[in-house]
């Protein structure tokens, strides 16, 4: 069944995106985790709560599938797109960093290298692409007919 | 034995799968081609079922076929023109409704049609129950399900076509349309009936229902016939556009009617945008997700906009550099140097900035997702005496008060209209953010964002609290009945947004252009003016902007007012006149403190000594409550139509701004905190 | 035997048949002219916030509890 698909593909991005939401969310009180480096987390608070909203979003969807509710993958479909805004977000963000690097050559940009612009929203993003593809038709004709 | 010949079309929305089962049925015997005359791209294939050899044309996908496309005028002429033995209309199980308005329109054009019951598996799944028998019965047409990505009942489809060919008699299953209109049909097929040139191509009925449809091509086909004016003479009796609506109706009226009783849930068609509502309105995820949103736009907002800034200040200050270098008369280049291009280039930086919220603003609109913001919050607007409705010109106000005060029209309840003007103000629009970098930026270092965002909060709470004692206190009542319409979510086109972000942004570019130029200009001037008693000349260094020009004599009158806040002269000054525009406020104290549109040269003067953490936080505070600009002033005018409450508006804004800035600094130096 | 009940009673996802509209002349023809008229078809997609989400003729309107309690609706 395209359920179970869904159920388990929720559930490792809603445990994902929650995990590094509390990340982000620790860092930004200042609170080492000690994880920071390795994989690229940024502390900011706000920004991890929002990464725990998406979450929150893809959890309710195991949370609607397992109880047999069908409507649940609403959610899975919502988290997704959320998860792209916020990818987009990033990919923006690092735009403004390249254009800071090479147009106005900005003194704070010193030895900026694209890596520090690699966010856990741009790469965990990609899990959600795989989902927006794989699941694409019900993106595509919803949105553009009406 | 000699093989049977049939053709058969197949007809359908599109997106249902009909090219699927087309390469289902024919496999590779295909043949592409055009529709005689037209570009319109014409299929062909072949296939041998038991003894019969069928030829399987397939027809552009119509979702009617009324011929307001090319697509259906070929689909159309096709199935009256050249009668195929049978039209398998592919209908989506998912979509019922939509798929069987074309089955009506089918019906009525007589032909034989076989319904293939495409994905029926999805409808299934999602919960649908559809009986094929019932719809047989209803529809008195053969129904077959198909799964035609899986190549799932495609004999069967072609079992049921070939036996519908062998059947011969054919019921005609008409759709009624009422008593008057039914009136109107009959008394056109008697006139058609007489030409013999066109009954014998069409069926009667049909293109009477067609006629008064308003079917454009038919009319043609009318106006060359031998009653052509018969006909005019009926059609000009009636309203067409009534007739054709009605019409419309009356067959979405048969759908609905048989709907319910062969498809178990099918009514509740249950849309990508009923999905996304679904989650985006849950009880407890609704609001989590709102601020998500806002947050992504904010972010955008602010960070991307770094390096567009970064390209106005390098254009400024090319622009300054020029002007030093060419103009050599001292007045005039100090006019153009410390007053025209410092005070305007130190609001064009922030052009970035307001645009990219404004676009932000417009793709959160233009998407469909503002409504439901509304709805989210409406609960929220009720606690303050507003509702919903009142929510989107306070969220508008983050980019300019002026449109979304104009923006509250949508409000009816006369009340909830006048508390969300008086309000909005509080909201910190775009204008007031170069006030907050450049202090916040100097002061607070790494917090200047949580500051700034501090700040933005503030307003939202005064705005609510001041909300709730208006309500209670000088404009009573209770929340009007809140309605609002939530639009299908699309997604929102660049350009689409770019445009609607330049109509609102562009107002502040008009204003940079006037009134805050015309201001800038006016500060340069009073700086200029040597003070009365003082021997000088006119706009020389060493007067400018100092206390031995004029504006220093305004600002030492007005200094008593604020220095219990711990503001001096120059920053009383630069409040007057960030009247004018709130954005002026840090131009003139460019201006004032001598260092142009140099920002950082500026923040180093504040650090240094003129100002503490403490007096800057105070300005911020101040600059987002006082009277706003006088643009907005203007519209508030406009928009109450009256005095009382625009006057009432400016001083309880100054009045709680000096207060809280007050607080702020007396409270701050009580505890020794940014000294 | 369907019961008649106001539209805020109406649990999530039921569709109902509207009775009667209990407003006053301005507010009940804006309801009218939204297509809420005696006999139309509601279906409640939300009411468990401050506000309900319904859909009449296909088209979805957020609708204050206020004024849902006005409409009276008969399940079937």
């Amino acid at each position: 069944m395209a359920n179970t698909n869904k159920m388990i593909f929720a559930m490792v991005a809603g445990i994902l995106y929650v995990v590094f939401g509390i990340l982000k969310m620790l860092e930004g009180f200042g609170i080492e985790t000690g994880l920071a480096e390795s994989l690229l987390i940024p502390g900011d608070f706000f920004g991890g709560f929002c990464f725990v909203v998406i979450g929150a979003v893809f959890l309710y969807a195991v949370k609607e599938l397992s109880a047999g509710v069908h409507m649940g993958v609403s959610y899975v479909y919502v988290g997704i797109l959320m998860s792209l805004v916020f990818m987009a977000v990033y990919l923006l963000v690092m735009g403004a960093d390249l254009l800071m690097f090479y147009a106005v050559k900005s003194e704070d940009y010193e030895g900026w290298r694209i890596i520090d612009s690699m966010r856990p929203g741009i790469y965990l993003g990609l899990l959600s692409l795989i989902g927006y593809f794989y699941w694409k038709d019900r993106f595509t004709t919803e949105m553009t007919k009406v | 034995m000699e093989k049977k010949k049939i053709t058969i079309a197949l007809a359908g929305n599109p997106n249902v799968g009909k090219t699927t089962l087309f390469n289902a049925i024919t496999g590779a015997r295909q043949h592409v081609g055009n529709w005689p005359g037209v570009t319109v791209e014409k299929k062909t294939g072949k296939r041998t079922y038991k003894d019969t050899e069928i030829e399987v044309v397939d027809l552009p996908g119509t979702y009617s076929l009324t011929a307001y496309s090319l697509d259906e005028v070929v689909a159309r002429d096709y199935v009256v023109e050249e009668i195929p033995d049978v039209v398998v209309q592919i209908v989506d199980a998912t979509n019922l409704e939509r798929n069987l308005y074309l089955t009506t329109q089918l019906m009525e054009l007589g032909s034989k049609v076989v319904i293939a019951l495409n994905m029926w598996d999805l409808a299934e799944s999602r919960g649908d129950k559809i009986d094929t028998r019932k719809m047989e019965d209803f529809l008195e047409i053969p129904v077959v399900k198909t799964v035609a990505n899986r190549a799932e009942g495609i004999d069967a489809l072609l079992e049921e076509v070939v036996r519908e060919v062998d059947k011969g008699e054919h019921h005609e299953h008409e759709v009624s349309y009422g008593d008057d209109i039914e009136k109107k049909i009959i008394e056109l097929e008697g006139i058609v009936g007489k030409d013999s040139a066109l009954s014998g191509k069409y069926p009667v009925r049909w293109l009477s229902v067609k006629l008064l449809d308003g079917d454009e091509n038919i009319l043609e086909k009318i106006e060359g016939s031998s009653v052509a004016t018969q006909v005019n003479s009926v059609l000009s009796t009636i309203k067409k556009d009534d007739y054709e609506a009605a019409m419309a109706e009356k067959r979405y009226e048969t759908i609905n009617t048989v709907l319910p009783q062969i498809c178990v849930k099918c009514v509740n068609e249950v849309t990508f945008s009923d999905m996304i509502d679904r989650a985006v309105t849950n009880k407890y995820l609704g609001i989590p997700i709102f601020l998500a949103m806002m947050w992504a736009a904010f972010e955008v907002t602010f960070t991307v906009a770094t390096p567009l800034m970064e390209f106005v200040d390098m254009f400024f200050g090319w622009l300054a550099g020029v002007v030093a270098q060419s103009i050599t008369n001292p007045v005039l280049g100090s006019l153009l140097g410390d007053g025209i291009i410092a005070g305007v280039g130190s609001v064009m930086i922030f052009l970035p900035n307001i645009l990219l919220l404004f676009l932000m603003i417009s793709l959160l609109e233009d998407s469909g997702y503002m409504a439901r913001a509304a709805f989210v919050m409406d609960k929220l607007m009720y606690k303050i005496g507003l509702n919903g409705g009142s929510f989107i010109p306070l969220l508008m106000g983050f980019g300019c008060n002026v449109p979304a005060i104009m923006a509250t029209r949508t409000i009816e309840d006369e009340k909830e209209r006048l508390v969300t003007i008086l309000v909005n103000p509080f909201i910190s629009c775009g204008a007031r953010l170069p006030v907050y970098l450049m202090l916040a930026g100097a002061f607070f270092g790494r917090n200047a964002g949580t500051v700034i965002f501090g700040i933005y909060i503030l307003g939202i709470i005064v705005a609510i609290l001041s909300a709730k004692l208006i309500r209670g206190t000088v404009v009573k009542g209770k929340p009007s009945p809140f309605i609002m319409e939530l639009p299908p979510y699309r997604l929102p086109t660049l350009k689409a947004s770019a445009i609607h972000m330049w109509e609102k942004g562009s107002i502040y570019l008009k204003k940079a252009g006037t009134i805050i130029l015309a201001g800038v200009v006016f500060v340069w001037l009073l700086s200029a003016i040597p003070a009365p008693g003082v021997d000088a000349a006119f706009a020389s260094e060493e007067i400018l902007g100092t206390e031995d020009s004029l504006i220093g004599v305004l600002g030492h009158i007005i200094e008593p007012l604020v220095a219990p806040l711990g503001f001096d002269w120059k920053v009383a000054v630069a409040l007057v006149f960030g009247f004018i525009a709130k954005e002026i406020v840090i131009g003139s104290m460019g201006v004032l403190y001598g260092t142009g549109e140099d920002e950082d040269a500026l923040a180093e003067i504040l650090t240094a000594g003129a100002m503490t953490p403490l007096t800057a936080l105070g300005l911020m505070v101040f600059t987002l409550l006082y009277v706003p600009c006088i643009a907005c002033v203007g519209v508030v005018k406009k928009e109450t139509g009256s005095w009382k409450w625009t006057l009432f508006m400016m001083v309880y804004g100054t009045a709680l701004a000096w207060i809280a800035a007050f607080l702020i600094y007396r409270i701050g130096t009580a505890i020794g905190w940014g000294l | 035997m369907p019961h008649v009940l106001p539209l805020t009673m109406m649990p999530e996802g039921k569709e109902g048949k509207v009775v009667s509209i209990n407003a006053g002349q301005g507010l009940k023809r804006r309801l009218v002219e939204m297509g809420f008229c005696e006999g139309s078809l509601v279906t409640v997609h939300r009411s468990e916030r401050g506000a309900l989400v319904v859909v009449v003729n296909g088209i979805k309107y957020a609708l204050g509890k206020g004024l849902a309690t006005k409409i009276m609706v008969s399940d079937c």
